[in-house]
């Protein structure tokens, strides 16, 4: 039960909207956090917290994407394909992820720990191509930025690849990558 | 409601000029010229959506067009429908919806009545542009009722928005998005809701149809029959379709009848029960002891032969009747006077008994009325609502939509007392919907509404008028509820001061103030009190007289309101006028050319305790099941035992008519002509769908039948000629008009009442009932309307058994959590009259310590109710009885 | 070196400001609102940002000011305002450089808006995917609140505003203003039918206006250096002040620049863009985010303005200009293009939802050379039946890149149906011409 766990932080959300509801998505990512998709108990948790039926949460929930309804890989790897990354080289991203991981967009890795997915665009057109991992976002993508990404995921969980707050191009007195 | 409606609006539409009130949509303001504007996802129950964009009209001076089903009318507007421009807009869009559809209407439930194919057909070419891949969806199993066809959708969610804006159960998710949105429940799960049908019947296309007729049919194969639903006391229109004596659907039609179109799941999917394979369709006559089957003829003669020799021998008193608020006015009519002119007797009573009764009486002395002064469209259009022991939603569905539409729609404020616990479930529930909700145990709700009247005479919140002309009569409420103390009423009735001071000033407050009562307040002990203490609450307020506003008791059976009506109780003669009272008894013997018995009749148990007592030798039971029905105590069977004749009319051959020494087959209301008049006073035309089932006969032909064999010939050839008989004789049935007026408060009648009228029982009634202890292991047991079920008729429905196939108890979360149980385990309920084992269903609407059980498969659990009397009314209360729980393996 | 003063990248074009609280108060942070709250009247602030023509940066480009007169003046209730930071148009990123690395900039503006309607919440919607942005936000609103600029009676003068973060959950359409209020209120993000419209009848049915974060940054520096200050800046008199535009694509440095609206396209990309990444020339441009019809190099020279764009047959929008180069092919871009708008159709209206799926199945198969010449016909039909007859502005949106490309190189439609012709690919007409309805 997510009450149980999080009953602190769900009075916070709740106390933010004057009208249940508003808390819909904010609780389903927090659903998500706990188990890395929304599973059909917390859906009906969460109905219940917000005076809703189940099918009024499982409406919501299927109409935005970043919501899952099924298990994804420990790192969800979202390359956007819209087209100014696709200008930059998208598609040869897809490809490298591809070759090194064996999988093909919607599919995942057999360890579970890859799933690949080609996106539509993340706001990150000047940096392109780039992809997101779970919450961080990877940009201006080369194949071996790629591999090291992959490696530090597999060994570390993590990658000091990731970007930090966006700005681009950067202030002129900095020289060289961010 | 505000006035703005009031002001009205010019415009032309393909330059005809027309007037409409302010606020009308364009494609209804286009209707009224006769421009069917083509729609597909609106709905006039329906908040426009625009989805569809079917209705594209162009507009003088603006510079797009405009969607028609959700433009207002405006002052000078200039509408165009049939331009080259519009037209081309049109079949665009029909292009656009024809994309994605599946060419499949030659297997269509819908083919013949569908919009799609109707506007296809009107604009489009046959070749379609579309060369491309249509979206598939994979074939779902939905519910066993109801089943989708996704590939046929056109995504004009009137499905989705029907269920949420007018049902409120908010049981369909239109799931993903774009092209691929489909319509669904929850995840892969099967559709649980209250299957009104009401997305079968919405869906402009075949998407969503009804699996009891799926491929029966062509729509134009059928016949139609326009009847009333005969489940409940909303009495909604319906109109029934057969094919060659097979009932294959029903459906309402949106503007037709008191439901305007809507329905609840008896009256969609309940049909089927006329054509159960166990109809009895012979007589049956007892010889050696069993019943065999027999002809017609002899099953009467018998009948009659037997009935003279009794006649002759104890006299007419000797006999009794009883009848079902099922049958129409007709029947009921005729047989209060076959038993009161050929037989001698005022022994006659009805389902009315039960409850209805109650309230009807209390508003005959209170305000001089038998009906409702408020119509449906009043309580729609209320500002306050006051429910009292109803779960509206379960026992009559179709006003508490008008009570949904009053909330939902026009913002009114409900204030709530009935013994239910606000929940989201499959079925909705009223008690969401309500501002001051009291939920309280059903036999304390009288209590509960003694603590509404003390927070507002504490208040001071009773019209001064009302102070200033009858000081004497609020000085003796105000009095009598001063004995009552708030300690009491929060012991007894739960709620504490505060609540009951809000609650009292909403009503006090409002403008258009209708109080409804229902089943657990009517058919409670204090049916009869607590109904004249709301009387009393709405004088004190001064709104009893006012327009809009007044009391109305729901009735339970389709006809519980004309039973009575019709004289079919024993101290009512047609009107109902009072057996004592000499001038209608003049009036009536007059038309008769008979006078009715002088001495006052027995009612239903009184009758059951002379047939104990040998002083009743004869019965004639006409669609009632007493044996079944009352609890074991009351002695039912033993006494209809010693009977020298009792005689059952009846559609199957329940635990009555096996004991009976003649069984007459008679016709459902599926199968004949006549009226029922509904819970607000309507008085709507039955008409058959198909052929009497068997050698089946309408009841009233019956009647006829043996009055002239036992020689005093009731002579009607029709059911139109009692029809007119009761037209001349009963007030309100001269005229049976589309929407009626309902009567007005008797201001005499009132007069008396505050004067005096009230006196007499009012310490009585202003008297806390007692508090019970609850010793863990006990839960209180009470009989409850169920959505799915009325009466007997509809667990031969196989429509409604599909969802609700046997009687299962409903226990509340915590208390199964009290009991270790979980859905589908099985309780021993026991205490000193018996016990009875079932199953636990666990929903979150049952307050906690109560547990509900089913009436209508009450068989079961009856023996463990006893019965108590109204001493007024003389209604028998037999719905709560405190019981022990205990699980079983 | 930008040769125009920045506003809004100003702070963060300082290497090494990091957006906090007290560095953003140290170049003058915040000085905007002390001057203002309790010292202007509200209507006195609308009427400076009328004023300053100050027109909505979120891509309709209404003016702010007007837009904010329209709420009901005598309305009791409670009224909202939304930061509209969904940034979801294809080749638009400047509202999360904005958030990401001056957020005070933006929650000052948001402040100032809420002080003008008399809110006194205020949610900001973002798109679900800026976890980092969300959480920069959410520190410096807790910044702000601990300052008191945040949160009841700020600075002590009696108004009261909170401001949250709400994520969206990955939904192009949010963006739209009604679906963007139908998401916050926890539905699905289907677009309202107006009117009415969010001012009278907006977040949950209450007065509402809805801003862009790059139009609410821009309020703090109205309100300090005035109205006629800001007004003079741009193309007055309808295009004042700067933009910050997003320019992506085969350029050299492609990335957010800040510069007076006005400007042309050709300083835009060869100035400050550094001109085109290859020796290849420029082929095509999307001026305003992909909903805006694509320019040819013809058009380097109209201005950046709102009229200018117009008048050329496309839309300033949202400020995302894209850069394609020579070799690039049209008809595969609008495809890109409109595969994302059919997958971001929410599905409500009929013409945008069966559009979407048959323009774009037409244009994967013209791209993969199964094309007939009835092909171009019906795409300009459906394109033509489709805008104008949508529920929102998504309609008109998603037939922009057909339209345009259509127009502009046509030749490269037919000449994919030409290989399809010759190699005999093409589709039997049977499979369409004999379907039914
Ligand atoms: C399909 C569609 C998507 C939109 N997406 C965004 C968006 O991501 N961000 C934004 O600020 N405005 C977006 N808009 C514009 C908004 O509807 C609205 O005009 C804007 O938020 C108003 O703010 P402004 O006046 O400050 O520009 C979008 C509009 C449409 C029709
Ligand atoms: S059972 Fe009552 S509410 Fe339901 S359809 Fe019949 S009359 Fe209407
Ligand atoms: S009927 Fe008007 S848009 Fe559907």
């Amino acid at each position: 039960m997510l009450t149980d766990k999080y009953g602190k932080e769900i009075d916070e959300i709740l106390s933010r909207y004057p009208v249940k509801r508003s808390a819909l998505i904010p609780l389903l990512y927090l659903a998500q956090r706990e188990q890395g998709y929304v599973t059909e108990a917390a859906m009906k948790e969460i109905a219940q917290l917000l005076k809703l039926t189940p099918p009024q949460v499982y409406e919501t929930v299927t109409f935005y994407t970043v919501l899952n309804l099924k298990p994804v890989g420990k790192f969800h790897m979202q390359v956007c394909k819209s087209l100014m990354c696709a200008l930059a080289g998208s598609d040869t991203v897809i490809g490298w992820i591809k070759t090194k991981l064996g999988i093909a967009p919607g599919e995942s890795t057999p360890d579970g720990l890859f799933t690949l997915s080609a996106v539509e665009c993340l706001a990150s057109c000047g940096t392109a191509p780039m992809m997101q991992i779970n919450d961080d976002y990877y940009e201006q993508l080369t194949e071996q930025k790629v591999e090291k990404i992959l490696g530090d995921l597999r060994t570390t969980g993590t990658s000091d690849l990731k970007s930090g707050p966006y700005m681009w191009p950067l202030p002129v007195a900095v020289k060289g990558e961010k | 409601m505000p006035d703005t409606t009031k002001s009205t609006v010019r415009l032309t539409i393909d330059g005809t000029p027309i007037s409409v009130p302010k606020g009308t949509l364009v494609i209804e303001a286009a209707r009224r010229v006769g421009v069917m504007i083509p729609h597909f996802c609106y709905h006039p129950k329906l908040k426009p959506d625009a989805n569809c964009r079917m209705c594209l009209v162009e507009i003088e001076k603006m510079p797009k067009l405009q969607t028609a089903c959700s433009t207002q009318a405006d002052e000078g507007m200039s509408v165009r429908t049939a331009t080259t421009v519009v037209n081309d807009a049109h079949k665009s869009v029909l292009e656009f919806i024809l994309a994605n559809h599946p060419l499949d209407c030659p297997v269509c439930d819908q083919g013949g009545r569908c919009d799609l194919q109707d506007f296809s057909h009107q604009y489009t070419a046959t070749t379609s542009r579309f060369v491309e891949t249509k979206r598939i969806f994979q074939k779902n199993y939905f519910s066993p009722l109801i089943e989708t066809q996704m590939n046929r959708c056109v995504q004009c969610l009137r499905c989705v928005r029907y269920c949420d804006e007018v049902m409120d159960v908010k049981a369909l998710a239109p799931a993903g998005r774009g092209t691929m949105t489909e319509i669904k429940h929850f995840g892969t799960h099967a559709l649980d809701c209250e299957f009104c049908g009401g997305c079968v019947q919405i869906c402009p296309v075949g998407a969503i149809t009804s699996r009891l007729s799926m491929y029966e049919y062509r729509p134009w194969m059928l016949k139609r029959a326009d009847t009333i639903c005969g489940y409940c006391g909303d009495g909604c229109q319906i109109t029934v379709q057969t094919k060659e004596q097979e009932l294959i659907e029903v459906n309402s039609t949106y503007g037709a009848g008191r439901n305007n179109g809507d329905l609840c799941a008896r009256g969609f999917f309940g049909f089927h029960a006329a054509k159960h394979p166990e109809r009895l369709t012979h007589p049956l006559i007892r010889r050696n002891g069993a019943l065999v089957q027999t002809t017609w003829e002899e099953a009467l003669e018998f009948v009659a032969d037997q009935a003279g020799k009794i006649k002759a021998t104890h006299g007419g008193q000797s006999f009794g009747g009883l009848i079902s608020g099922r049958c129409t006015n007709e029947e009921l009519y005729l047989f209060q006077k076959f038993m009161r002119v050929v037989i001698g007797t005022n022994d006659i009573d009805s389902s009315a008994r039960y409850g209805h009764l109650n309230g009807m009486q209390a508003m005959r002395r209170v305000q001089g009325t038998h009906r409702w002064t408020v119509s449906f469209d009043d309580i729609a259009a209320a500002d306050v609502l006051l429910l009292v022991g109803t779960n509206i939603t379960e026992s009559n569905p179709i006003t508490g939509l008008r009570v949904k539409e009053a909330v939902k729609k026009r913002g009114a404020t409900l204030v709530t007392i009935e013994a239910l616990e606000p929940s989201i479930e499959a079925i909705s529930n009223i008690a969401n919907l309500s501002l001051h909700h009291f939920c309280v145990p059903a036999p304390r709700i009288g209590s509960a509404v003694l603590g509404l009247l003390k927070a507002l005479v504490e208040q001071n919140l009773a019209q001064p008028d009302l102070a200033r002309q009858q000081p004497a009569y609020v000085r003796a409420v105000t009095e009598a509820l001063g004995q009552i103390s708030w300690q009491d009423v929060q012991a007894v009735a739960g709620g504490d001061a505060a609540a009951y001071a809000a609650a009292a000033k909403v009503l006090a407050g409002g403008q258009r103030v209708v109080v409804l009562a229902g089943q657990s307040l009517l058919r409670s002990p204090d049916g009869h009190s607590g109904s004249l203490n709301l009387l009393d609450l709405l004088l004190l307020i001064g709104k009893l007289d006012q327009p809009g506003c007044g009391f109305a008791p729901l009735s339970e059976e389709n006809n519980d309101q004309g039973a009575v009506e019709m004289g079919a109780a024993a101290e009512f003669l047609p009107g109902p006028f009072d057996v004592t009272d000499q001038e209608s008894r003049s009036r009536i013997a007059a038309f008769w050319k008979a006078e009715p018995p002088q001495q006052g009749g027995a009612s239903l148990v009184e009758m059951l305790d002379r047939a104990e007592a040998g002083l009743l030798k004869a019965m004639f039971i006409v669609g009632e099941n007493p044996v079944g029905s009352l609890p074991a105590q009351v002695g039912a069977k033993e006494s209809l035992r010693k009977l020298d004749l009792l005689v059952c009319q009846e559609l199957f051959l329940t635990e009555t008519a096996a004991l009976a020494h003649v069984v007459l087959p008679v016709a459902s209301s599926t199968e004949k002509n006549g009226t029922f008049t509904n819970t607000e006073g309507h008085v709507q035309a039955v008409r058959p769908a198909i052929e009497p089932v068997g050698e089946s006969r309408p009841d009233w032909e019956v009647f006829v039948a043996l009055s002239y064999l036992m020689g005093t010939p009731l002579e009607y050839a029709e059911s139109r000629d009692i029809l007119k008989e009761i037209r001349s004789l009963i007030p309100g049935y001269g005229s049976l008009g589309p929407a009626p007026m309902p009567p007005q408060v008797n201001r005499s009648a009132i007069d008396r009442y505050l004067a005096d009228g009230y006196r007499h029982d009012l310490a009585a009634r202003y008297r806390l009932g007692a508090t019970a202890a609850r010793p863990d292991g006990i839960v209180q047991l009470e009989l409850v309307q169920s959505l799915f079920h009325s009466g007997k008729l509809s667990t031969r429905s196989r429509g409604l058994m599909e969802v609700e196939g046997s009687g299962a108890l409903r226990v509340n979360p915590q208390d199964a959590a009290r009991f270790a149980l979980k859905d589908g385990d099985r309780v021993r309920l026991s205490n000193v009259r018996g016990e009875m084992t079932t199953t636990v269903t666990i929903r979150a609407r049952v307050p906690q310590g109560t547990a509900w059980f089913p009436d209508h498969f009450g068989q079961t659990a009856a023996h463990l109710f006893e019965c108590t009397i109204d001493p007024v009314t003389r209604t028998p209360s037999i719905r709560a009885t405190a019981v022990s729980m205990m699980k079983v393996a | 070196m930008p040769k125009h003063e920045l506003l809004l990248l100003k702070n963060m074009s300082q290497p090494g400001y990091t957006g906090s609280l007290a560095e953003y108060e140290a170049t003058g942070g915040y000085q905007a609102l002390r001057a203002t709250l309790g010292k202007t009247a509200p209507a006195d602030v609308t009427a400076a940002v009328r004023k300053s023509g100050l027109r909505g940066r979120g891509g309709a480009g209404f003016p702010t000011g007007v837009k904010w007169g329209f709420l009901p003046k005598d309305y009791q209730g409670p009224r909202y305002l939304c930061c509209n930071a969904d940034e979801s148009e294809p080749g638009t990123f400047k509202d999360r450089q904005l958030m990401e690395r001056d957020p005070h900039q933006v929650l000052e503006g948001i402040l100032l808006a809420c002080y003008a309607i008399g809110a006194e919440s205020a949610y900001i919607y973002i798109r679900g995917e800026m976890v980092l942005g969300s959480k920069i936000l959410e520190r410096a609103i807790g910044e702000a609140r601990a300052a008191g600029y945040i949160g009841k009676s700020i600075l002590g003068t009696g108004t009261n505003v909170d401001v949250w973060v709400h994520r969206g959950a990955g939904a192009y359409i949010c963006g739209e203003e009604t679906a963007l209020l139908e998401s916050l209120e926890g539905k699905r993000g289907l677009p309202r039918i107006k009117p009415p419209f969010p001012a009278t009848h907006g977040l949950y049915n209450k007065p509402t206006v809805v801003n862009n974060v790059e139009t609410l940054a821009n309020l703090p520096h109205i309100l300090t250096r005035g109205a006629e200050w800001f007004a003079a800046i741009g193309s007055p008199p309808k295009s004042t002040g700067t933009r910050v535009f997003c320019v992506s694509g085969h350029v050299q440095r492609p990335g957010n620049y800040e510069v007076p609206m006005g400007v042309t396209f050709r300083e835009l990309v060869y100035e400050h863009a550094g001109g085109m990444r290859s020796d290849k020339p420029i082929k095509a441009f999307i001026p305003g985010g992909a909903s805006a019809p694509f320019l040819t190099p013809s058009h380097l020279d109209v201005k950046l303005d709102f009229e200018s764009v117009a008048a050329a047959g496309s839309m300033l929008g949202s400020g995302g200009v894209t850069v394609m180069e020579e070799g690039t092919s049209m008809v595969w871009a609008a495809l890109r293009l409109m595969e994302f708008f059919y997958h971001e159709s929410c599905g409500k209206c009929s013409p945008c939802r069966e559009g979407s799926s048959w323009l774009v199945q037409t244009m994967r198969r013209i791209m993969a050379k199964r094309g007939r010449m009835q092909d171009l016909e019906t795409l300009s039909d459906l394109c033509k039946n489709i805008a104008g007859r949508t529920v929102c502005a998504f309609g008109d949106a998603e037939v922009a890149p057909i339209q345009s490309t259509l127009k502009y190189w046509r030749e490269e439609y037919v000449s994919l149906i030409r290989e399809a012709e010759a190699a005999d690919l093409i589709m039997p007409e049977t499979v369409g011409a004999r379907r039914e309805s």
